[in-house]
């Protein structure tokens, strides 16, 4: 499974952790994992620790999360960088508009 | 001295040729069958000398050395038979057991055979002394073993991580405890507080294989979520029914802000900032691991940010549960009192030895362990891989005809294969997603004839690729090829990505930071050093600089 997704304890976080590739094979399960976030406003933490490939159709896909659940979420983070991906985010000045940590 | 051997009843009787020896000898010659050797000695008369030098020689006799490890000493069962009180006196203490003759009651029989069953309980004894020793040292031997193991095993335990603090003492030899830190690759750290059911070597054998899966995911990065999975899976398998193994695990994140935990039956972890106020109690809201099936088990997590200057203090229930010297227990509220009173990390001493005063002179009853880790920046490089001085130069060209376009992705297949040179592999992103960029640029836009203005809206990406798969399937001709140069004195990679389409006018003007498309020219322009096309954009060259 490249694809985790799973709310924290207290249903505050939904964290989506990708494995392996990002990329647009994903668009579908993607879509998927942030459909049902529920009414509490979660914030949406998104793992890319084990992700090692990831290309514009991932960040295509996540500025399309971001448009499509607003104000449904407190915030999205994207957490657990590795250096190059973290790299490639800046350089797409997503800093601008996710939390990177 | 004679000696006489009634071999039936197993007597061996030595006297002195008296009318007495007759008498009892006669008496002897009617005992019963038996195993057990009993020696008689028969004595008329009182003289002294004569009875300790019949004692000694006895002795003498049954003390020969073992011929064999397994045989056991037979120490003689010496019945001394005698018609004289004044020689009773004398020998009490040289012989097992006296009688004075004549005996009026008859009682000869009774008097042996209670002496064979004496004599049979000594050899048992001495049996099960010598299989006790055996085994004691064949189990002092096997925990030596199983010591230096656990040695080894927990050597990378990083327990000298320099914000943290320790206290762990085992009931026995081998802590049913485990406390275990790990770096991760991203500067961050992981931590371990587990506690298996029971004390000693038992518990402390299923700490081998949770030991080794937690050092061998921290090395991985793996999520918390993800570890306690397979940890509960593997425990599952291992363990009996009977034994679990409460379990926290915790992450923290290179900066110190993000705590990450899941709490299987542990006592609720405790959150204080440096002043000793008590934040929150990180509470335990799953079951322990090695109880649940990989369906029922929850890996739900709780994250938190964690302020600048706390502190959380993990621990079993040996802590609270610890027994002091007024014979009570010294709590959870107590423990929290000691922590508002030393919240600092130069304050451990304090805590340490306020614990061990409470418990006094007190044996401890559980393995009890206490670890204190401050929320700060971990101060840990993320781990950069071994750099080769020296790489080989090499040239990769591969021509897809339609049917490879369809079958695999091209792009994660080279890469794999790339990644394994040591010297591209932490640069694997990056090429990936250059090589990625160029290569979908050359299938959409060059063979699928793919307009990139579809992508605008979110319905419209996804359908975007739905007539990119449907295309791909029905493409009856097309070719992309991929060349890649590497020079090594200049450590330079040149991509060339041809593909024999219709040719696309590279729009290679910036997109506007919210589009969810025009991205990857924008990321290609700033990722590469030279970046052109030929051939009417059939053809794009790129370089990129290690």
């Amino acid at each position: 499974m490249t694809l985790h997704r799973q709310f924290s304890n207290d249903g505050k976080e939904l964290i989506i952790a990708i494995k392996g590739k990002f990329d647009f094979s994903l668009v579908q399960e993607f879509r998927q994992a942030y459909h049902d976030i529920g009414e509490q406003q979660p914030t949406v933490l998104i793992d890319l620790r084990e992700t090692d490939y990831l290309d514009s159709s991932a960040l295509g896909m996540l500025l399309n999360m971001r448009k499509s659940l607003g104000k449904a979420v407190k915030a999205i983070h994207i957490i657990n960088c590795r250096p190059e991906v973290r790299s490639i985010l800046d350089i797409s000045r997503f800093d601008k508009l996710f939390i990177i940590e | 001295m004679n000696e006489e051997t009634l071999a039936e009843s197993n007597l061996q009787v030595s006297h002195d040729g008296s009318a007495l020896a007759d008498d009892v000898l006669s008496a002897l010659s009617k005992a019963p069958a038996a195993q057990t050797l009993i020696r008689v000695l028969i004595l008329s008369g009182s003289d002294n000398q004569a009875c300790r030098s019949a004692v000694a020689a006895l002795r003498r006799e049954q003390d020969t050395p073992r011929r064999r490890r397994t045989e056991l000493p037979k120490p003689p069962v010496i019945l001394l038979i005698t018609d004289s009180i004044k020689r009773i006196e004398q020998c009490r203490e040289l012989v097992n057991d006296m009688l004075l003759w004549p005996e009026p009651a008859g009682l000869l029989d009774n008097r042996i055979q209670v002496l064979r069953h004496w004599q049979d309980a000594r050899l048992e004894l001495n049996m099960a002394r010598d299989a006790l020793a055996w085994h004691a040292n064949r189990t002092e031997r096997e925990h030596q073993l199983v010591e230096h193991i656990f040695r080894n095993a927990l050597s990378r335990n990083y327990l000298d991580y320099p914000h943290l603090r320790t206290y762990l003492t085992p009931v026995s030899k081998f802590n049913g405890d485990l406390c275990l830190i790990a770096p991760g690759p991203l500067g961050n750290i992981y931590m371990l507080m587990a506690d298996f059911t029971g004390h000693g070597l038992a518990p402390a054998t299923g700490a081998l294989p949770l030991s080794q899966a937690f050092f061998a995911m921290s090395d991985r990065g793996v999520s918390v979520a993800e570890m306690v999975t397979e940890f509960n899976f593997r425990l599952n398998r291992l363990l009996p029914a009977d034994m679990f193994c409460a379990c926290f695990l915790l992450e923290l994140s290179a900066n110190g802000e993000r705590v990450t935990y899941w709490n299987g039956g542990m006592p609720p972890a405790l959150q204080f900032d440096h002043k000793g106020k008590i934040l929150q109690r990180l509470n335990a809201q799953h079951m322990a691991l090695g109880v649940l099936d990989e369906n029922d088990f929850d890996s739900r997590v709780t994250t938190f940010r964690a302020s600048p200057d706390s502190s959380i203090a993990l621990y079993t229930d040996g802590v609270i549960e610890l027994l002091g010297h007024k014979l009570e227990f010294l709590g959870s509220d107590a423990l929290e009192s000691l922590l508002q009173r030393f919240p600092k990390p130069e304050d451990f001493p304090e805590v340490v030895g306020e614990l061990e005063h409470f418990r006094g002179e007190q044996p401890l009853h559980d393995d009890l362990s206490l670890a204190i880790l401050q929320c700060c920046a971990t101060g840990l490089d993320e781990v950069k891989p071994a750099i080769e001085e020296i790489s080989l130069p090499f040239v990769f060209e591969s021509r897809l005809e339609v049917s490879y376009l369809q079958r695999l992705e091209p792009v994660g297949y080279i890469l794999n294969a790339l990644s394994q040179l040591p010297r591209l592999r932490s640069h694997r992103t990056t090429i990936y997603l250059l090589l990625a960029e160029a290569y979908n640029n050359a299938l959409e836009h060059g063979l699928l004839k793919l307009d990139s203005g579809l992508k605008r809206s979110p319905e419209g990406f996804a359908q975007y690729y739905q007539l990119r798969s449907e295309r791909l399937a029905e493409l009856e001709s097309g070719t992309v090829s991929i060349r890649i140069d590497y020079d090594a004195d200049t450590e330079v990679l040149e991509f060339t990505v041809t593909d024999n389409g219709a040719g696309w006018e590279a729009a290679l003007s910036a997109p506007q930071s919210e589009q969810s498309f025009g991205r990857g020219l924008e990321l290609l322009k700033q990722l590469t050093r030279e970046l052109y096309w030929e051939d009417g954009g059939r053809q794009v060259i790129f370089t990129y600089q290690l």
